[in-house]
């Protein structure tokens, strides 16, 4: 409850304080992006994947990417778990405090979009406190809110196929957390523009 | 790292002319690209807009691009996914001569100029083909064909900014005319123009025209007995002529002509009757310039000598139906010239045919059954036909059959490759069994209407709406004539083609929801041919035969016509006229979205006021059916 006055006068990372520095001014930059995770469980789960893109002007930059696969040995040591498939994986792979560090400087103000994006932001959050580093300050913004808010549907939740399907946005057969964090800046756009937001 | 990048270059390899790039080159182009999202109708970028520092390729849906003209929108081209446009800031520094937009949900993308640069300069193929493609000017349809696979110009016309650009086109026109000189004889003269054809020949002193002979001074100076036919052209050729420059546009041309009240013009290098001649430009070429009107459409299927050329017309007429309905012409009328022409492309099929078989060894008709036999073709549907050939001696009777089920072959192959495909029933001249003599023909109507149950197997309501294609229409008379015979003595048949009729379920359910597919490819569509087409098809007629109304096979005009014979019932009939109409609209207009025969019609994307639309043009049929139960005595269990 009172965290906050335990951080009162801590020291931070120095990235995290250049990070922080970033939010004197508003961004009109967004960040669309989508983890993998070992479960839902945002204390003892972990990150397994980031995938993100930003979005400016409306328009998706695909060049302006960010994608990490992390090594989380220390989990799927104390879990018992094989770590075979991320070993073999071809994909770069760094640690969890070098994702996050880039990721954060990646990030910047930008605002974040996402598919229940509190879950990822949770998820993050718990990463980033084990770095000794504050919570995200970013506003994010959620494209299953978005829609719910345009359609008035109150009681459902939808996941992000289900979504696509419904603003009929070709579906990829591929899955990783890149494909999801494109297709959800796909709805994003159409969100976006059905809801007047600029 | 980026994999959608890889993703993207991936997509990009499978399209000119990024397949002529390496990989590796697609993944660093890829990564420049902005993905872009456009709604229903959204626009990207619109005539004298700035340019863009990126052209665009389509990934998923429909960008239409236009031009206007008259105040009115044009369109150009529709691009589907693979498509480049947008090509104008690789050329030109001046903005966007035309508007594109899209027509459903859209996603491009946006390959910024500056990027894509380096790979144009050092790769000569893509340098071409971009070339190629922005000199093509894609208003002139012909080039339709040139163009598949490639990407879409955007380079309209000629370059000045005007409005009416589709005036201002450039005309293409005969550059060797017939010349002679001032003292030929008038017969040598009339030889020489029957010889090659033309309606003109030019009079030159020193390569510079001084004089034209055209059929009408011939007509009016050499028939009617004022010069005699040895006099020499000079004394009848008109003069001066009425010359212009090079690149005259259409409008010129057009008002050059009615101001001097002539029918052609020459083209001189300087624009001046002291120079040399270039060309010449005739009534003709302007007709033609205008492209699609159906007059010329038709012109020119009688002039064409491959299936090829006719695809291309055909191709056309798509333009011209989309043009004629966004512009709200009467859709009877869209039916009737569609049919027109259709009927025109099916006799020049059988023709190319024949020319191609040698002369047939007995009188024949070329049936057209099904929806062409009713004029309602409007989009590409399949083909149905049928051969009737006269009766020969027993000898003959096999060389003759052979022959016609050769020509029936060669003529469905034809079609097909036109791009009517065949009938899945197999209804078609080129199948064994409907490619018969007429006492065949005559044997097999009797049996189906006498004894219906029978043999229902092969009996199709479509056999009773035909058209001749081809042919001797004495043959046709002839079947007409057994079909109203026999409809007099047969109650037994109105039973059979009344239950054929009313054997659809209907469109509503109980709920007045639409009965939707429940499953396969087409589920929650709703089938409008099925289920509301083909009821108002079976009813008019079924109607039409018990009334015997001869010789109006259009469904629409058999209800108008019906109206009139059964006047007790006529509002019944004028209703289900309109909603025929109507529903021929939903139809046609699903179609041509998805260049498909329209027969499902997705009802999501309709706006609420379309399927009001829609349920209460199918409110007529309810009392067409119950029309139907009562005069023919039919209950739901006979």
């Amino acid at each position: 409850m009172l965290d906050w006055l335990k951080n009162i006068n801590k020291e931070y990372p120095d990235f995290w304080k250049a990070y922080t520095a970033k939010f004197e001014k508003k961004s009109s930059r967004f960040v669309v992006f989508s983890t993998e995770t070992t479960g839902l469980n945002p204390k003892n789960d972990v990150i397994l994947s980031i995938g993100s893109f930003s979005v400016v002007n409306n328009s998706i930059v695909i060049g302006d990417n960010f994608e990490a696969v992390l090594t989380q040995y220390k989990y799927f040591h104390d879990n018992g778990l094989t770590n075979e498939f991320l070993v073999e994986s071809k994909l770069k792979k760094i640690s969890e405090p070098e994702a996050l560090k880039s990721f954060l400087e990646y990030i910047g103000n930008s605002v974040l979009v996402g598919h229940h994006v509190d879950f990822d932001v949770d998820i993050i959050n718990e990463s980033l406190e084990r770095m000794d580093c504050g919570r995200l300050k970013n506003e994010a913004l959620d494209i299953d809110v978005m829609h719910r808010k345009l359609q008035d549907i109150t009681d459902k939740e939808s996941a992000l196929d289900e979504l696509c399907e419904f603003y009929k946005i070709p579906i990829s057969d591929r899955n990783s957390a890149a494909n999801d964090a494109y297709k959800t800046a796909l709805l994003f756009l159409k969100l976006k523009s059905r809801l007047g937001i600029k | 790292m980026n994999s959608i990048a890889e993703q993207i270059a991936d997509f990009l390899s499978d399209y000119a002319p990024f397949n002529y790039l390496a990989f590796e080159e697609l993944s660093q182009i890829a990564s420049d690209v902005k993905v872009v999202v456009l709604e229903k109708n959204q626009t990207l970028f619109q005539i004298n807009d700035v340019l863009h520092d990126s052209f665009y390729v389509v990934s998923s849906g429909i960008i239409n691009l236009s031009v206007i003209s008259d105040s009115e929108e044009t369109l150009l081209n529709k691009c589907a996914a693979g498509d480049i446009f947008g090509l104008r800031p690789f050329f030109a520094k001046n903005n966007y001569m035309m508007t594109a937009k899209s027509r459903e949900e859209t996603i491009v993308y946006a390959i910024p100029i500056a990027s894509f640069r380096p790979f144009v300069a050092n790769n000569p193929d893509v340098l071409n083909f971009l070339l190629e493609s922005f000199a093509v000017n894609t208003r002139n349809p012909k080039d339709k064909e040139n163009l598949i696979g490639k990407l879409i110009s955007d380079n309209v016309f000629y370059s000045d900014q005007q409005s009416e650009m589709q005036y201002f086109q450039s005309l293409t026109y005969n550059l060797n005319p017939l010349k002679t000189t001032l003292y030929s004889s008038v017969q040598d003269v009339a030889q020489q123009m029957t010889a090659s054809l033309t309606n003109n020949i030019l009079i030159c002193e020193n390569d510079f025209p001084v004089g034209i002979v055209t059929d009408t001074d011939m007509r009016t100076k050499i028939a009617t007995g004022r010069f005699p036919i040895t006099v020499t052209v000079d004394k009848i050729m008109s003069s001066p002529v009425v010359t212009v420059l090079e690149n005259v546009s259409l409008a010129e041309a057009q008002l050059l002509m009615l101001k001097n009240n002539v029918t052609h013009l020459c083209v001189t290098l300087d624009g001046t009757d002291k120079s040399l001649v270039k060309g010449i430009i005739s009534e003709y070429d302007l007709i033609v310039a205008q492209a699609n009107s159906p007059g010329v459409l038709v012109k020119e299927i009688k002039r064409s000598q491959t299936a090829k050329e006719l695809k291309q017309i055909r191709d056309r007429v798509a333009d011209l139906i989309q043009t004629s309905i966004s512009k709200n012409v009467p859709l009877s009328h869209v039916f009737n010239i569609t049919s027109e022409i259709n009927l025109a492309l099916l006799k020049r099929t059988v023709e190319l045919s024949i020319l191609d078989l040698g002369s047939p060894p007995a009188r024949f008709a070329w049936l057209s059954i099904g929806s062409q036999g009713r004029k309602e073709q409007l989009l590409f549907t399949d083909q149905d036909s049928i051969l009737i050939f006269e009766d020969v001696a027993a000898e003959k009777y096999r060389d003759v059959k052979d022959y016609f089920l050769k020509l029936g072959k060669k003529t469905t192959a034809t079609l097909e490759k036109i791009g009517f495909s065949s009938c899945p029933n197999g209804h078609m001249g080129s199948n064994m069994q409907w490619c018969k003599s007429l006492t065949d023909w005559i044997k097999q109507y009797d049996n189906w209407m006498n004894t219906p149950g029978e043999n229902s197997s092969d009996l199709s309501s479509i056999f009773f709406d035909y058209e001749i294609i081809f042919g001797e229409q004495k043959i046709e008379d002839a079947i007409t004539d057994v079909i109203f015979k026999n409809v007099m003595k047969s109650t037994l048949f109105f039973d059979f083609l009344g239950n054929d009729a009313l054997r659809n379920n209907s469109p509503l359910t109980f709920f007045k929801k639409f009965h939707v597919e429940e499953e396969g490819e087409h589920k929650d569509k709703f089938d409008i041919k099925i289920r509301a087409l083909m009821p108002l098809i079976d009813g008019a007629r079924l109607f039409c035969l018990s009334f015997e109304v001869k010789g109006i096979n259009n469904t629409f005009q058999r209800f108008k016509q019906l109206s009139i014979t059964d006047p007790k019932h006529a509002e019944i009939y004028l209703n289900c006229a309109e909603a025929f109409l109507t529903l021929s609209k939903f139809r046609t207009l699903e179609g041509l979205k998805n260049d498909n025969d329209g027969q499902y019609i997705n009802l999501e994307e309709l706006s609420k006021n379309d399927k009001e639309k829609l349920k209460n043009a199918l409110a007529p049929m309810r009392d067409l059916e119950e029309l139907i139960k009562s005069k023919f005595q039919l209950t739901q269990f006979s």
